[in-house]
């Protein structure tokens, strides 16, 4: 579990994309985390079941798990007395509807059904087009129905693959919730970057630029949901 | 805003060519109709192709099937822009 900045006032809880793309963003959330406690904003980045130091082997981890972990600190934080808010990315975005919030900061939000189709596309990529999907994990399959599947060197478990399909992001109209997004992605967004998106890069890359003008955008947003 | 027409579509696919996999503003704006894609270009491998699919998906509000998915798609930068122009279209 990372910490960055003040023991005082604003918390933020972020979590990574699921899976592949939360190895290519962790550099560029760090970097986001630590522009904003250069703001005054302290943050917390744990490590959920399954996910970065988790002891917890990656196949383990069902959604639900996932939600509780994420929750849990949420709660610890405002236990202190702190306002706690959320800053979770693409997939992760999935992972914070059980926390008690302040507020959403959501970066191009991902639901589980485009998720799910770009698993299913890894796993067809690497089993070959010649070769039946349903004999190597749950979509259909029998004998493969309870066992984890390797995606990409993610061993996710059938569980958690089944549930993303149903899956998406918090959005509650009585609640704060700022969306953020790329120039490229034509989803509605309060506020769009001109900036190519990290996550589809198949090595992790950085955007130095682009992690201060996100702090700034969510040092905003705290500031004006605190008033 | 969605792309809607083959000027706008062809910006929308080689961008995401460009972000997808990594490659230089130069390098696409380089791509014509006959420039082959799949197994010409390194960076676009099986797993990369995944990501495109999605990508494209994205930014172009389609939904591509599966079963729509063939070498013939891929296999040049005009192949590519003609299937998503289908699609927007259909």
């Amino acid at each position: 579990m990372l910490r960055f900045g003040p023991d005082t006032g604003p918390v933020v809880i972020a979590a990574l994309p699921l899976f592949e793309e939360a190895n290519r963003t962790r550099t560029f959330v760090v970097t986001i985390l630590r522009a904003l406690a250069a703001r005054g904003i302290a943050s917390i980045l744990p490590d959920l079941p399954g996910t970065g130091e988790s002891l917890l082997p990656t196949e383990s981890a069902a959604m639900l798990d996932l939600e509780r972990a994420y929750a849990r600190v949420a709660a610890s934080a405002a236990q202190a007395n702190r306002h706690v808010y959320g800053l979770t990315v693409r997939s992760g975005t999935l992972l914070d509807g059980l926390a008690v919030l302040r507020g959403r900061w959501h970066l191009s939000p991902q639901d589980g059904k485009s998720l799910l189709r770009e698993l299913t596309r890894v796993k067809q990529a690497e089993v070959g087009p010649t070769r039946s999907l349903p004999d190597y994990w749950f979509l259909g399959g029998d004998t493969a129905a309870t066992r984890p599947v390797e995606i990409a060197g993610n061993r996710i478990s059938a569980e958690l693959l089944a549930i993303l399909k149903l899956r998406t992001p918090f959005a509650d109209p009585a609640i704060a919730r700022r969306v953020v997004r790329m120039t490229t992605d034509p989803n509605p967004a309060d506020r769009k970057f001109d900036s190519a998106p990290l996550w589809r890069r198949s090595e992790p890359d950085n955007n130095i630029p682009l992690s201060e003008h996100l702090a700034d955008d969510i040092a905003e947003w705290i500031a004006a949901c605190e008033r | 805003m969605l792309p809607d027409d083959i000027e706008q579509i062809d910006t929308t696919v080689r961008a995401t060519l460009r972000d997808v996999l990594g490659l230089s503003q130069t390098q696409v704006n380089a791509f014509r109709s006959e420039t082959p894609l799949f197994g010409a270009l390194p960076e676009l491998d099986s797993m990369a192709v995944a990501g495109l699919l999605t990508e494209l998906e994205e930014r172009l509000g389609i939904l591509i099937e599966d079963d729509e998915v063939d070498g013939e798609m891929l296999e040049t930068f005009g192949a590519l822009v003609r299937f998503a122009a289908t699609k927007l279209i259909v």
